[in-house]
């Protein structure tokens, strides 16, 4: 068993041939279920991307569609979905989906050249590790089916790798382009900037200004002057000019319902409807009290906790430790203290897993991490349920059901941060090396159990009990105990 | 002032001639068993001023309001709308705003009326063509059990002492269903009452007098279907007698063509929610496959169609019913959907919603081997609900008319529907049909699945919503909860993060300690 799954990871070829099957299994059965099922394979959202993509083609704003709430390049790069294939057939149609699949192994082949480059794993290790991500059946399933989540996984990991190879202004551009996609990746360029030439800092001068009786201001301005190195100032002014540029020629294009829907909904949506944040049952509360109240208005705050953990703090603290792992915990924080939270947002984080797992305490003590895991699905599970006697029995579950779930959730989620902030704290700052004490034994024993875990995330509230996705709960078993042989026959491979 | 009184007889019920007796200023009726309209037209002159003013600012005004109870809508009164009120408007100067239309529909229909000004709380009327241009341009809906406050406002503000007219406007409580009708061109208004039957079916016993209320003119008619030669006309025929001109019932058969058409009484659907109803109902309408028989309308291609009348807390997701996916359009028996309108956000919360509710109107699909089969034939169409405002219980009731289901039979070339006596348009979901269309009704049936009588032709929901008190302290601590666990989450991270800065170890402290000796 064990030896015929070292020689799976042992060629890149075989991963990524597996990863590859995996997707194009699942886009077959995408289009089987699509052909033979009303209730279909394929995402809601993918329907809007590709109304968005002929609406562009017939040269209108993709905005012409409801609920088009991205970009326009998104629409640009799905315009093949539009075009009519020989004999009328709508061969193009599944374009999107496999681009999206593309996209996931080019993450899955940066992930493993992180790890071997940055972190001197031999290629072995590195594509175990890339593998969550790679043979992970949720993360298969989502690209497959049509969402674009998994293409901020491949910009996140591209810019992970550029800035760590030191192509400075490629980083730029691809956090330029990740922001204009997505907004939340601003949140890296802290963490970027902070890590970058960090060792180019000279140490704190505070005895050696004493002496040389400098005044305060030229010190600060000497210490403004080490800290703007040549890349930094490249990094910020590459991502800020793409950000810009982006946005300027988008707004030039469709005006301002491209700022409408891209951005300035973020700022006035309602979000009123049951997910998984903390803050859902109070956002509803005060949207059904409208402007007809007093006192302070919490959750118009919420921002003020998050930004300044994810965007502050962690970067401060973490990043010159570690970049990934900085990353992974920032965007930890940053999804579990949002306003609002559904499963695919859990995918932001899962594509940096792969470069914390190393040195987490959830894989050097197996009982720490199973117990996180466990416990992370059992919160969301208790959720679901709730959700479920809410959406579909129509049963009053919002108090205390969803928000004593939606709380525990977050608190599980809280403890998980700690432990990340605590294990990325304790590296080294210095460079690592390869030697790495862990045994790959216990190291593949628990990747497997964050394979498993995505059976847990196939009960995804997102696709199922959000409102733009309604499936029945047959379809939830189904898709479970898909999960579960996709699992099943790992297993026996190995 | 005018005055319309038709009577229909239906084959069960033979008409005596001394059932009606001519007198030199009245007609005697008695027990006559019949539906019946009553039309009474004013002209502008003879309004009260208030109502005289919210007129003067519509180019077109068309109200339609139909009981709860199901009736017989006996021909040539055969058309329906979905209980409750109807009003198409078109105002006189698009652009300008025309509030005090709905301030005069509050005072005289309900206080309930969800209605702020027609351009914020009316939906717009989709255009099929210019050409139809007869069509009004926004619509409003609401449920309204009772006329109660129609009677009121027009004993008031019409008949102040007038005991005929106390009573004329008092028996408008018993209508099946009510049409008010204003244009600018003819600048009168025509209100019609239709009664299926007589109050406790005794049959009709009344005097109609031309000088009770100085009518101008009483006409009387007492008709019956009559065989028509031509599939697209009507036929009726009976007597006719105009009230203190005529001296005896003059007898007349004449024939029209006309739009709405009749069903035999067996063409029945029901409607109802299929249970557990959640956040996603599926609305059901089922019916007898002996109802299914295609309508008598040999030169037309003709089309099962529903019109759905849905608040604004029920919606449809219009790019899940705009499929063209056969699958999905089969496992529902629809088969497409031909036109929306009205409040289509897939997001917004019901208290976020400014407009009234939505139209739909769907074609379905009808069973490839038509008759054979017991089941019924059922059409699901999946609806949403919205977000509602909390309530002390933890839900809230919601409730949506009967959808109504007709056969449109559209011929290629035929007769234009010319305006008959007895026309009647602008009722919302035939402006979205060509002019030489045909339209056959489906009942609504007056018994449930279980035999029991239909008593309100109304679906109830119960919506789940976030259980608060008024004034009670949930929502305190639900809020100082929440915030009570993100500030302790908050602190944890912070703590976390502040151990890696600072570790808790003496040599910590201890560089603290350095530090400051340094500094001083």
């Amino acid at each position: 068993m064990m030896s015929s799954s070292l020689s799976l990871f042992n060629f890149p070829a075989r991963v990524f041939s597996a990863a590859a099957a995996l997707r194009v299994g699942l886009l077959f059965y995408g289009l089987y279920q699509d052909a033979h099922s009303p209730v279909k394979y394929t995402d809601i959202d993918y329907m809007v991307f590709t109304d968005a993509a002929r609406f562009v083609s017939r040269g209108s704003s993709p905005y012409a569609r409801d609920t088009y709430r991205y970009t326009p390049l998104l629409a640009w790069i799905l315009l093949p979905t539009s075009w009519t294939g020989p004999w009328g057939l709508h061969l193009w149609f599944s374009f999107g989906k496999a681009f999206f699949a593309v996209a996931d192994l080019v993450a899955g082949w940066l992930i493993m050249r992180v790890l071997q480059l940055q972190f001197g794993m031999d290629r072995t290790r590195a594509l175990k590790y890339a593998s969550i991500w790679l043979l992970n059946p949720m993360v298969a399933t989502i690209s497959t089916r049509g969402s674009s989540e998994g293409l901020l996984g491949v910009m996140v990991v591209a810019l992970l790798w550029a800035v760590t190879q030191r192509h400075i202004p490629l980083a730029g551009l691809l956090l330029g382009i990740a922001v204009h996609f997505k907004i939340y990746p601003f949140i890296y360029a802290p963490s970027l900037i902070w890590w970058l030439d960090a060792e180019r800092e000279p140490a704190p001068r505070v005895e050696s200004d004493e002496g040389s009786g400098k005044t305060a201001v030229s010190g600060f301005v000497d210490r403004i002057s080490d800290f703007l190195t040549p890349s930094r100032v490249a990094l910020g002014l590459t991502a800020l000019s793409t950000f810009s540029a982006l946005n300027l020629s988008m707004y030039m294009l469709y005006g301002l319902p491209f700022m409408q829907h891209t951005y300035l909904h973020h700022l006035t949506r309602v979000d009123h409807r049951h997910n998984f944040s903390p803050y859902n049952i109070l956002l509803y509360l005060s949207a059904a009290r409208g402007t007809q109240r007093d006192g302070v208005n919490f959750e118009s705050l919420a921002f003020i906790p998050q930004l300044f953990i994810s965007a502050m703090a962690i970067p401060l603290v973490l990043a010159r430790k570690s970049l990934p792992g900085a990353m992974l915990a920032q965007t930890f924080a940053f999804v579990t203290f949002n306003k609002v939270c559904t499963s695919q947002y859990f995918l932001w984080y899962l594509i940096l897993l792969p470069f914390y797992l190393s040195d987490s305490s959830f894989l050097k003590r197996p009982a720490l991490g199973i117990s996180a895991v466990f416990l992370w699905a059992l919160s969301q599970t208790i959720w679901l349920g709730q959700g479920f006697r809410l959406e579909f029995l129509g049963i009053s579950s919002f108090v205390p059901g969803l928000w004593l779930a939606s709380l525990a959730f977050f608190a599980v989620n809280v403890w998980i941060l700690g432990v990340i902030i605590t294990d990325v704290g304790s590296l080294e700052t210095a460079p690592r090396s390869s030697n790495d004490n862990m045994s790959a034994k216990t190291a593949f024993a628990t990747g497997e159990a964050v394979l498993a875990s995505g059976a847990a995330f196939g009960l995804s509230p997102r696709d199922e009990l959000d409102e733009t996705r309604r499936r029945t709960i047959s379809d939830y078993i189904q898709q479970l105990e898909e999960f579960q042989e996709l699992d099943d026959e790992e297993e026996v491979d190995e | 002032m005018k005055r319309r009184v038709t009577f229909v007889f239906d084959g069960d019920s033979p008409f005596e001639p001394d059932q009606a007796q001519v007198t030199n200023d009245s007609l005697l009726i008695r027990d006559l068993h019949a539906a019946k309209e009553d039309r009474a037209t004013f002209s502008f002159t003879e309004l009260p001023i208030e109502l005289w003013q919210v007129l003067k600012q519509s180019h077109e005004l068309h109200i339609r309001w139909a009981a709860e109870l199901p009736y017989n809508a006996t021909t040539p009164f055969s058309s329906r709308v979905s209980p409750g009120l109807h009003i198409l408007f078109t105002p006189l100067a698009p652009g300008r705003l025309t509030q005090p239309l709905c301030q005069l529909l509050i005072k005289v229909f309900s206080d309930d009326l969800k209605c702020l000004a027609p351009e914020i709380s009316f939906t717009i009327i989709p255009v099929l063509s210019q050409r139809f241009a007869s069509n009004s341009s926004l619509q409003f809906y609401s449920l309204l059990p009772s006329l109660n406050g129609l009677v009121t406002y027009i004993q008031q503000k019409i008949c102040r002492a007038n005991t005929a007219c106390l009573e004329h406007a008092a028996s408008i409580l018993s209508a099946d269903s009510v049409d008010i009708d204003y244009d600018s061109i003819s600048h009168s208004l025509i209100i019609s009452g239709y009664f299926s039957k007589s109050p406790g079916n005794r049959g009709w016993t009344e005097k109609i007098r031309q000088r009770e209320f100085g009518w101008d003119k009483v006409e009387v008619g007492l008709l019956e279907l009559e065989r028509a030669t031509n599939p697209e006309e009507l036929s009726m025929g009976g007597l006719l007698t105009v009230v203190g001109e005529d001296d005896k019932l003059k007898p007349t058969l004449f024939s029209f063509p006309s739009r709405h058409h009749p069903l035999p009484p067996n063409s029945v659907y029901r409607t109802a929610f299929t249970s557990p109803t959640g956040l996603h109902p599926t609305l059901k309408i089922s019916i007898p496959r002996s109802s299914l028989s295609r309508p008598p309308a040999p030169h037309a291609t003709c089309a099962l169609h529903t019109y759905l009348t849905l608040p604004s807390s029920i919606f449809v997701d219009k790019y899940q019913l705009s499929t063209t996916d056969p699958l999905f359009l089969n496992s529902h028996n629809i088969a497409a959907l031909r036109g929306i309108s009205g409040a289509t956000d897939l997001e917004a919360p019901d208290w976020l919603i400014p407009e009234w509710g939505s139209n739909i109107l769907l074609e379905l699909a009808t069973p490839q081997h038509s008759v054979s089969g017991q089941e019924d034939w059922n059409i699901t169409i999946p609806l949403h609900l919205r977000y509602l405002k909390p309530s002390e219980s933890g839900y809230r009731v919601t409730s949506m008319p009967w959808p109504i289901v007709f056969w449109a039979c559209t011929a290629e070339d035929g007769t234009k529907m010319s305006v008959n006596p007895f026309s009647r348009g602008n009722l919302g979901w035939d402006g979205n049909f060509g002019p030489r269309t045909m339209f056959f009704q489906l009942h609504p049936s007056d018994t449930g699945w279980d035999g029991t009588l239909v008593v309100r032709q109304v679906e109830e929901l119960v919506v789940p919503v976030l259980p608060i008190r008024e004034g009670g302290n949930q929502a305190r601590n639900i809020e100082l909860g929440t915030i009570a666990v993100i500030f302790v989450g908050c602190v944890w991270v912070l703590w976390k993060l502040s151990l890696i800065l600072v570790p808790l170890t003496s040599g910590g402290r201890g560089s603290f300690a350095k530090q400051e000796q340094k500094n001083e």
